[in-house]
């Protein structure tokens, strides 16, 4: 290869999804190939049609013949008979020994019952005529033409009779009559013996066409047209019917005695054309029908192509989807088993498509959590579709890294275009960048909140030092300042002559500057008077409710867990609700903090207990399992400005219990002890005054009116 | 009590006091009184400089002063107007002491390493602060007789003759008589009565105060 050694290609991205993979080579000429197909279709539809046409023909051909041979046969079987009644009427006829007239009676009574015979002659031996009766049906056969000169076939055939011994037909022969036409006639030969001497022949002509207008019905079917040939095919009779058209036909040789008679049967039939036909109609009829049925498909093909184009477009735009969306997407069957996942999921946990796809169970899952994860998914599978149509849960996934992590996972049934339920399709977000967001932002708020009140604090105290500084400083300037002068004149320096007039303007600005600062403590006084009006009722739920974010928060960090003992119905206290939750805040914090300090070997636990200790006042206590108040701290710990960490102010207890007596209440603290008598912690108690409940009150509410 | 003594040839000493509240400057005022020293009180930092428009660089004042000047002000900050002064030259022989609340301190320790004299905390600890402010008036004094000094020697730099600068370079760069003689072509016995008569105008009483002079006075 010529080509310059480049970077190296990237490897064609990982197929992440099971989907059926769309065939390239028919993708590539899918319009010619289309064409071909249809043309052949086209092809085949043609000869397939050509064919059922020349079948349909050809049974119908084979049909008509075969009508036409069974014709030909009923009539050749009939003839034989007719024959043979023929002859033996004939060997029946009175003899040469009975009465000339009776012969002669008896001959012209059977003429009259056989039509197809047309003359009896009574020959001797020598063949000369004695006698001969015509049929009276029509002109005499030899009027035209003498007998004489039409006898030779008579002669032969009685020849033959007298050789055989039996009765003998001649060959046929034309006899033209006077009136133009003629007649093909055939002769029978009779020999008349006296005792095995012949002494006389009968003779007895037939007419051919009268023969077959003697047949029955039923072998002159009407379509049908019967003649006698000649070998050569000339026509020498026919019958009634002359309708033949010479295509379907069928010959049968009736052997006599002498001479062979060749009968033809020929049907009116002609060759199946294809328009008055029924049958072909009906075919070309069905043909159109299914020609129009495959244009119906072709357009419905169409129809299914563009469709199918559409579906490519939707397949390759949701792909497209999958694969942008930052969202990981997880579908699964009714047994829980992956079918499908997309990129972004297999970057969330780090495993390929195909390492995640029908794995059971999934390699996400942690597996110190594998049955409790299995159980759950157990309960999800066997629940209706309908239940969850939506459904959102926190879990954890574990990466391949092994890093653990939060999820949350939306999942909804997965239906097949019947409806049929299959499987779920669950969207898997990754809360972990979240959380870590979450967790700063916790953090940010807390030193904020914890800024925030220790520049208001330290805000307060600058102002109330730049108030107070003034009138101190003027105090002090005064004072100082009077007593140099008393100094001075005691010591009996130049006398001021203004000395009292001047001590006394001192004394009564110090008087004055004494009355602002007073001043300046009374409006801190008041401002905090004001913040009595703010008290309300409150829950102590909603108080704890408040602080536990933050509570958790530290926790969290410390590994500290939090008992809440709790008593149900909610006491409710009435507080100024941001000072009470200062207050918690502080003692919690302080616990928590005691047992992070401590070395110690037990679970840090911190419990917030509510009780309400008397109709009045309800009892909150925070305990740690911390290494306990030694005495030496307790006696100050209420002082303002003590404090035993290097960072703190000093100020929260004394200003928790401040805060604790301004609502009535009481803040004090004891160590607790276990079963050993060892110091295992502290507990700080306050409390508030209880909210007037409302139940009570509304009974009690009768017996205080009548009271009054 | 101590009394500190002042050159009386300075004049009175004078301690401004710059301070928005009144009762401050009135408590002040009246507690310098006591200790026998003048006071004159300003309500703010605007009200000073304007009384201080027209003077210029080393010619005020005359008199051993000091400010005591409070931190923080309605209107121009103490800081602010220290800040002003300083570019004009007037804290050389004016020693500034500021006057702080709680919270200002880290302020006027900033102050104090850009040349404040000092600073005293309210509520202040009362004949403590009118010594501070003695030993700032003293500072200013020293000042002022500095430049007095100084203003002094350079009218006799300008009475020296030719001959005679040309003795005091060379004595100031340590050469001995005997060199200068040489030098300048004259007898050692001249340049002896130079010596005299240049130790004597500029006011020092040896070579090597000369030469300090005048490597300090960069003449």
């Amino acid at each position: 290869m010529s080509m310059p050694p480049r970077l190296p290609m990237n490897p064609p991205p990982r197929e992440p999804a099971v989907l059926p993979p769309i065939d390239a080579v028919a993708a590539v000429h899918p319009r010619r190939l289309r064409v071909v197909l249809w043309v052949a279709l086209v092809l085949l539809l043609l000869t397939a049609q050509t064919l059922l046409v020349a079948l349909a023909f050809h049974y119908r051909s084979t049909r008509t013949q075969e009508r036409v041979e069974a014709n030909a046969a009923a009539a050749s079987a009939e003839l034989a008979q007719l024959f043979a009644k023929d002859l033996q009427a004939m060997l029946a006829m009175p003899g040469r020994d009975a009465p000339a007239g009776q012969w002669r009676a008896r001959a012209e009574q059977l003429l009259v019952a056989r039509p197809e015979l047309l003359r009896f002659e009574r020959r001797d031996a020598a063949l000369a005529v004695l006698d001969a009766v015509d049929t009276r049906a029509r002109p005499p056969l030899f009027a035209q033409l003498h007998r004489d000169q039409m006898q030779l076939e008579t002669e032969l055939a009685c020849g033959a009779t007298q050789r055989r011994g039996g009765p003998t037909y001649s060959r046929s022969y034309f006899v033209p009559l006077a009136d133009g036409f003629g007649l093909e006639v055939m002769d029978l030969c009779v020999a008349e013996r006296d005792s095995d001497r012949v002494v006389g022949f009968v003779v007895a002509s037939y007419s051919l066409a009268g023969l077959l207008d003697q047949l029955s019905a039923q072998a002159q079917a009407p379509g049908h047209d019967l003649s006698f040939v000649e070998a050569d095919g000339a026509r020498l009779a026919h019958g009634r019917t002359r309708v033949g058209a010479g295509v379907y036909k069928a010959s049968r040789l009736i052997d006599l005695p002498g001479t062979t008679m060749q009968l033809q049967v020929d049907s009116a039939a002609t060759r199946p054309s294809l328009v008055p036909d029924l049958v072909t109609g009906l075919v070309i009829g069905l043909s159109l029908t299914l020609f129009g049925v495959v244009v119906l498909l072709a357009r419905d093909v169409r129809k299914r192509t563009r469709a199918e184009g559409a579906l490519a477009d939707a397949l390759a735009f949701r792909k497209a989807m999958e694969d942008s969306v930052v969202t990981g997407l997880r579908a699964r069957d009714l047994l829980g088993r992956t079918t499908y996942v997309n990129p972004a999921f297999c970057a969330m946990v780090g495993y390929a498509a195909d390492e995640l796809v029908a794995r059971d169970p999934p390699p996400y899952w942690p597996p110190e959590q594998l049955p409790e994860y299995q159980r759950r998914q157990q309960r999800r599978m066997a629940s209706a579709p309908t239940e969850h149509a939506r459904d959102a849960f926190e879990t954890t996934f574990v990466r391949k890294s092994g890093e653990r992590f939060p999820v949350m996972v939306f999942e909804a049934p997965l239906l097949d275009s019947a409806a049929r339920h299959t499987g779920w399709m669950s969207a898997v977000l990754d809360l972990s960048a979240q959380r870590r967001v979450e967790e700063v932002a916790r953090q940010q708020q807390e030193r904020l909140q914890a800024t925030a009140r220790l520049a208001t604090a330290g805000e307060m105290a600058s102002l109330l030092s730049h108030e107070l500084n003034q009138p101190l400083s003027a105090i002090a300037a005064y004072a100082t300042g009077s007593l140099n002068m008393m100094d001075a004149h005691a010591r009996g320096e130049a006398p001021d002559p203004n000395l009292w007039p001047m001590l006394h303007q001192a004394t009564q600005r110090i008087a004055e500057q004494a009355e602002r600062a007073g001043r300046v403590i009374k409006s801190v006084h008041d401002f905090v008077r004001r913040r009595e009006h703010a008290r309300e009722a409150v829950g102590t739920d909603a108080l704890i409710d408040a602080i536990l974010p933050l509570v958790r928060l530290q926790a969290r960090k410390s590994g500290t867990r939090i008992e809440l003992d709790l008593p149900a119905p909610m006491a409710r206290v009435v507080c100024d609700r941001a000072m009470v939750e200062q207050v918690l805040l502080n003692l919690t914090r302080n616990g928590i903090q005691a047992m992070q300090s401590a070395e110690r070997a037990g679970e840090p636990v911190l419990t917030l207990r509510v009780r309400q200790t008397h109709a009045q006042w309800v009892q909150l206590s925070i305990g740690d399992r911390g290494p306990g108040i030694p005495d030496e701290v307790s006696r100050q710990l209420f002082t303002p400005f003590f404090t035993t960490r290097s960072d703190g102010m000093g100020l929260g207890l004394s200003v928790c219990r401040t805060i604790v007596e301004q609502h009535g209440g009481a803040l004090d603290f004891a160590n607790l002890h276990d079963a050993q008598g060892a110091v295992c912690g502290a507990e700080f108690r306050f409390t508030l005054p209880a909210a007037a409940s409302e139940a009570p009150r509304a009974q009690a509410a009768p017996a205080v009116a009548s009271m009054s | 009590m101590s009394r500190m003594s002042l050159p009386a040839e300075l004049g009175l000493p004078m301690v401004y006091l710059v301070d928005d509240e009144d009762i401050v400057r009135d408590a002040v005022a009246w507690l310098l009184r006591s200790r026998r020293l003048l006071s004159q009180g300003y309500a703010s930092g605007e009200a000073f400089e304007a009384a201080l428009a027209d003077v210029s660089r080393g010619a005020w004042p005359t008199a051993p002063a000091c400010l005591l000047l409070d931190l923080r002000m309605q209107g121009m900050s103490g800081l602010a107007l220290f800040e002003r002064l300083d570019e004009r030259g007037l804290t050389e022989a004016l020693p500034v002491i500021f006057l702080t609340g709680h919270g200002d301190v880290p302020t006027a320790v900033a102050a104090v390493k850009r040349g404040a004299f000092d600073f005293v905390e309210k509520p202040f600890s009362n004949n403590a602060l009118v010594d501070r402010i003695e030993q700032a008036l003293a500072a200013s004094a020293a000042t002022l007789l500095a430049r007095r000094e100084r203003a002094r020697r350079l009218r006799g730099l300008d009475e020296l003759s030719e001959r005679e600068q040309a003795v005091m370079r060379l004595i100031a760069q340590g050469q001995p008589n005997k060199l200068i003689a040489d030098a300048l072509h004259l007898s050692v016995r001249t340049v002896e009565v130079h010596r005299a008569r240049v130790f004597d105008k500029l006011g020092v009483a040896s070579a090597v105060e000369l030469a300090n002079w005048l490597h300090a006075a960069r003449v």
